[in-house]
């Protein structure tokens, strides 16, 4: 701690820094906190506003579907198993990035992580709630969706614990609980800064109650530290556990094309790589709008940009073991069903898969590209795209041709489909939107610790 | 044992500029004798703890006897309902499908030891708690920004308010408050 | 601190226990020799097993030294001359694969031509099982992972000549794609070498179990290499208990990781249940061969992971020599399990010839390993992190 400051390494090699120089505990403190406190901006009700009205679109396709059945989306025999499970697997796995920087980074020392988690973990949160949407309204009677839980019922029965779906039940609740409590956890010591900082006497009550009562006692950061590792530990094992569990809804069963050990590592890579394409999409935006700059700096983008690129070769890697195993197998149906994939009915969203996710991140090499926002962003959407082509070729192409030729069939998402998937994405905008409205959307107070030290007491004497 | 009028103190504050003033006055805090002491900081800093001599936390206890309980807990419902109540052949799967058991019994094993982490820290810090005497100190409000506060309470045997207070404002603070309960 | 290279020269120690393990392999290669007079098929089989946990820890240094070069942490400067001494025997590790080469018929099924002749899945193979392609395919991955060693190990000796602070981006240069080859390539080479003695079997996921295997015994060897190189000068006292709870951690982690793939692969295929896959498990969970995988639940898993959670028994030394030693021997038993049951499906055996090849390969190995270690200064201490990394201690 008490050491003087001098140029790492890293610093002298180059790099762009983790925080903009000139920054003390004060400033770090009064710049975040004023996203919040200045008022609200005009931009901020239209954009809200829209997202709103997205959705009101879901509730219009949740409310016709509740009248009349899944018989308004695009299943049918052999495709049983469409747009619900594509949304649901894309939405989930978006939310990963969020527990990998919070978690992850955290226990590995990143500390480039700080000024981008708490936004990161919302997106998580926000990116749950879309996705745990799906498989309740898939169940066909969405008000008897308490069934899967295991309960002491009049029908003596119990769940099924031999099926994946029920791990999914188990995987998916306890990661939307797990990240809750860990943002939250993570929140309490900067609803004491807003709770410090407000004028108005209602917001003080509201940012008040929900900080506790918290006053930064050391005996406090003592337990609170100690709980904040310990819950990133357990969520580590616990996000790549999610996407394994989901993959494992696939690979259990013997479906050419879902029946793939390769799947659970696949998957959370797969999850992880989106994420990541995610948090670049609304990161990249957020802090040209906020001017957020100094917290958010090119080493983030480019950090971010190499995770992707990591990520994405592992999904490559994936595609490639795939496609090597079904020929070495000696499996005529699952030869079949590659070469169905890539030369059949849907070879156009295979091939357009290949472009968005292998080949579209290889731009991330060129140093030129990771440093410049705006050609990253661009990557980012291809990956978007690609990772909701690389679900939907999973589900449908695995499907719609299967063991018998007499039942083969083909399937489009219907207009409630796509509305339904357009109103998710409108409940997650306007969640955030009113995430970086009411809430700090850096941590503060981890801000305040990577700030050099020397500096900020200088300036504050 | 402590002066009449100190009596309606919670105890006294000293405020400071920075992290190492604070360090330094919480060491000698502890050296002059003084326990029933307490550092607030805008961030958590690790040689504020062991000036202040805390105990290692029980955190990680509570975690692992979490984790226990979800383990055993989550196994033993799989089992429970697939074996003994509700037993059902699957696909010719044995009852006792131990490997399917798995994901399930690693989620409660997570869940249950995440919930004992974020209560238990919760529960060993006493929050939530509503009212403190030390916001009483309009100052105070600087401890979530850039302001380092040490506080020595009332019921420490050791502390007078007179000589507590010069005690303090020998530590070089930038101002000693008094804390009203 | 001062960074004269001489102030890290390796203690006398090291060259002398290369000695030792050379008189060592020495006497298990002549033990072998005579295990493969005596019964050739035997030899080959016991030979591949151990030929492929040597292997498996220096490709595993390669791979450990091409993260660190990308990552840059602090914990990989601290290992770097184990990680590259370990990588830098990979030429060796291609010589003495030529007893396999030799003994293709031994060991694989798709190379004995009258079992092809009644086998219609293995003619299908012979797209990519035949041992000429088999023979091609080996020498590429062995040139390839010689060669990156070779290259990085290059410039990392320039390094300590020259200073040059640029060098470390070189070494990134060649460690990005690196590491992209050798996932490639190891996988494949799962495929040809350890597979396919059960030639009828796959599985997606092998490659990835395969280097992960290889990245544990890795890892294993040099936490077990450190913990002997802190006790002596002069690392004494710059190798402290700090390093050892990160690498603890990495063990953790990568114990977990084996059994992520472990569960996955296994429970995948067991709810399948088809029977070109979980034949695999049957033979692998009967006949004597269950006691060993449970055998490698409790002890390549459960127990190491156990014990690491705890944070002083990472932060001691000796507790963690033993975890490390029991994985390493549990990275034996594990490829054993895989390889064994397709040569004696009926039971579990051991021969002596197990042992023997295992200490034969391991003594050259180590003396190898050992010499390469005590020729350079045991810290990097031109490169452009090393002085931060000290002073963080």
């Amino acid at each position: 701690m008490a050491k003087e400051p001098r140029p790492s390494a890293s610093d002298r090699l180059g790099k762009p820094p983790v925080l903009a120089p000139g920054h003390t505990t004060s400033s770090v403190t009064d710049q975040i906190s004023a996203v919040i406190l200045r008022g609200t901006p005009r931009w901020w009700y239209f954009a809200f506003g829209f997202s709103f009205l997205l959705v009101l679109l879901l509730l219009q396709s949740l409310t016709k579907l509740f009248l009349e059945g899944t018989g308004i989306w695009g299943l049918n025999i052999p495709v049983g198993w469409g747009f619900a499970i594509i949304n649901f697997v894309w939405w989930i796995g978006i939310g990963h990035a969020g527990t990998l920087i919070s978690a992850i980074l955290l226990l590995l020392r990143q500390e480039w992580r700080t000024s981008i988690n708490r936004f990161a973990e919302a997106m998580t949160l926000f990116a749950v709630a879309c996705a745990g949407l799906y498989p309740l309204i898939h169940v066909g009677r969405p008000w008897l969706a308490y069934w899967l839980l295991p309960y002491p019922n009049t029908m003596g029965m119990w769940p099924q614990f031999r099926s994946p779906l029920i791990w999914d039940v188990f995987a998916v609740s306890t990661y939307a609980t797990v990240s809750l409590m860990f943002w939250y956890i993570g929140l309490i010591p900067d609803l004491a800064t807003m709770r410090d900082r407000v004028e108005n006497r209602w917001s003080k009550m509201v940012y008040g109650a929900l900080a506790m009562g918290w006053r930064g006692s050391a005996h406090h950061w003592h337990n609170y530290e100690t709980a904040y590792l310990l819950l990133a530990g357990l969520a580590t094992p616990l996000v790549v556990s999610v996407h394994s569990v989901v993959s494992f809804d696939f690979a259990v069963g013997q479906t050419p094309g879902w029946h793939a050990t390769i799947f659970p590592p696949y998957f959370v890579a797969g999850a992880i790589f989106a994420g990541f394409a995610m948090v670049l999409t609304l990161a990249i935006p957020l802090r040209a709008i906020f001017n957020l700059q100094d917290f958010i700096t090119l080493r983030h983008i480019q950090n971010m940009g190499k995770v992707m690129l990591a990520t994405g070769l592992i999904v490559a890697y994936g595609y490639m073991i795939e496609i090597f195993m079904a020929f070495y197998s000696g499996n005529q149906y699952e030869e079949f069903m590659i070469l169905n994939r890539i030369t059949g009915p849907y070879r156009n969203f295979w091939w357009a898969l290949i472009l968005c996710n292998i080949l579209a991140p290889q731009m991330i090499w060129i140093k030129k590209v990771r440093v410049t926002p705006a050609l990253m962003w661009i990557v980012a959407m291809f990956v978007n795209v690609g990772m909701w082509l690389e679900r939907f070729v999973i589900v449908v192409t695995s499907l719609h041709r299967d063991f018998l030729p007499s039942s083969w069939g083909m399937y489009a998402g219907t207009k409630w489909d796509w509305a339904t998937f357009i109103g998710t994405i409108g409940l997650f905008l306007s969640l955030l939107f009113l995430f970086v409205r009411f809430l700090p959307m850096i941590s503060i107070f981890e801000m305040r610790t990577i700030v050099p030290k020397s500096d900020s007491e200088e300036a504050s004497a | 044992m402590s002066a009449p009028g100190a009596a309606r103190l919670h105890g006294l504050m000293a405020e400071f500029r920075s992290a190492r003033s604070l360090i330094r006055a919480c060491e000698r805090t502890h050296e002059a004798g003084y326990r029933k002491t307490d550092a607030y900081t805008p961030y958590p800093i690790e040689e504020v703890f062991e000036a202040l001599h805390l105990h290692r936390s029980k955190v990680p206890l509570l975690v692992l006897i979490g984790g226990i309980l979800g383990c055993l807990g989550g196994f033993a419902l799989c089992y429970w309902t697939s074996v003994i109540e509700y037993p059902m052949n699957i696909g010719g799967r044995p009852h006792n499908s131990w490997p399917s058991f798995i994901p399930v019994t690693f989620e409660t094993t997570i869940l249950v030891a995440s919930f004992f982490a974020v209560v238990g820290m919760l529960a060993l810090n006493g929050l939530p708690m509503p009212y403190h005497p030390v916001f009483n100190v309009k100052r105070f409000a600087l401890a979530s920004r850039d302001r380092y506060f040490l506080v020595i309470e009332a019921e420490d045997s050791r502390f007078d308010a007179e000589e507590t207070r010069r005690f303090l404002a020998s530590l070089e603070p930038t101002e000693v408050f008094d804390v009203e309960p | 601190m001062s960074l004269e290279p001489q102030r890290f020269a390796a203690p006398a120690d090291v060259a002398r226990l290369g000695r030792n393990a050379l008189v060592v392999g020495a006497i298990g290669a002549a033990a072998s020799v005579a295990g493969y007079l005596s019964d050739p098929a035997q030899f080959f089989r016991s030979y591949l097993v151990s030929w492929l946990l040597w292997l498996g820890i220096a490709a595993g240094c390669l791979a450990i030294a091409m993260l660190h070069h990308l990552s840059r942490g602090a914990w990989g400067l601290m290992i770097r001359r184990v990680l590259e001494a370990g990588s830098s025997t990979l030429p060796l590790l291609a010589i003495l694969f030529l007893p396999i080469a030799l003994g293709l018929t031994e060991i694989y099924p798709w190379a004995r031509p009258d079992e092809v002749a009644h086998d219609e899945m293995l003619q299908y193979k012979t797209w990519w099982l035949t041992p000429g392609a088999f023979y091609l395919r080996a020498a590429i991955y062995l040139a390839i992972w010689s060669g990156l060693s070779f290259a990085l190990n290059r410039l990392s000796q320039r390094q300590d000549e020259t200073g040059d602070p640029g060098l470390f981006r070189k070494m990134q240069t060649i460690a990005a794609p690196g590491i992209l080859i050798y996932a490639l390539t190891a996988t494949f080479a799962s495929v040809d070498w350890l597979m396919s003695v059960d030639a009828h079997w796959y599985s997606s996921l092998f490659g990835v179990y395969f280097i992960g295997g290889q990245g544990l015994a890795a890892l294993s060897f040099v936490v077990i290499m450190a913990l002997y190189l802190a006790k002596r000068e002069p690392m004494k006292g710059i190798l402290g208990a700090n390093h050892f709870h990160d690498y603890g951690k990495l063990m953790l982690a990568f114990v977990s990781l084996w059994a992520y793939f472990a569960l996955s692969q296994f429970l995948i295929i067991w709810s399948g249940n088809l029977k070109e896959e979980v034949l695999w498990y049957k033979e692998r969970t009967e006949h004597g061969w269950n006691i060993i995988a449970l055998g490698l639940i409790f002890l390549h898993f459960v127990l190491p992971f156990l014990l690491l959670l705890s944070r002083d028994l990472k932060r001691r030394g000796r507790p963690l020599l033993w975890i490390a030693l029991l994985l390493l021997v549990m990275r034996w038993v594990d490829l054993y399990w895989q390889a064994g049951p397709a040569f004696s499906p009926h039971g579990l055996t051991f021969h002596w010839l197990d042992l023997a090849t295992l200490v034969a390969i391991g003594g050259l190995w180590f003396a190898a390993f050992s010499r390469r270690l005590a020729r350079r200064p045991l810290l990097p201490v031109n490169d452009p992190f090393m002085e931060e990394t000290l002073d963080h201690e």
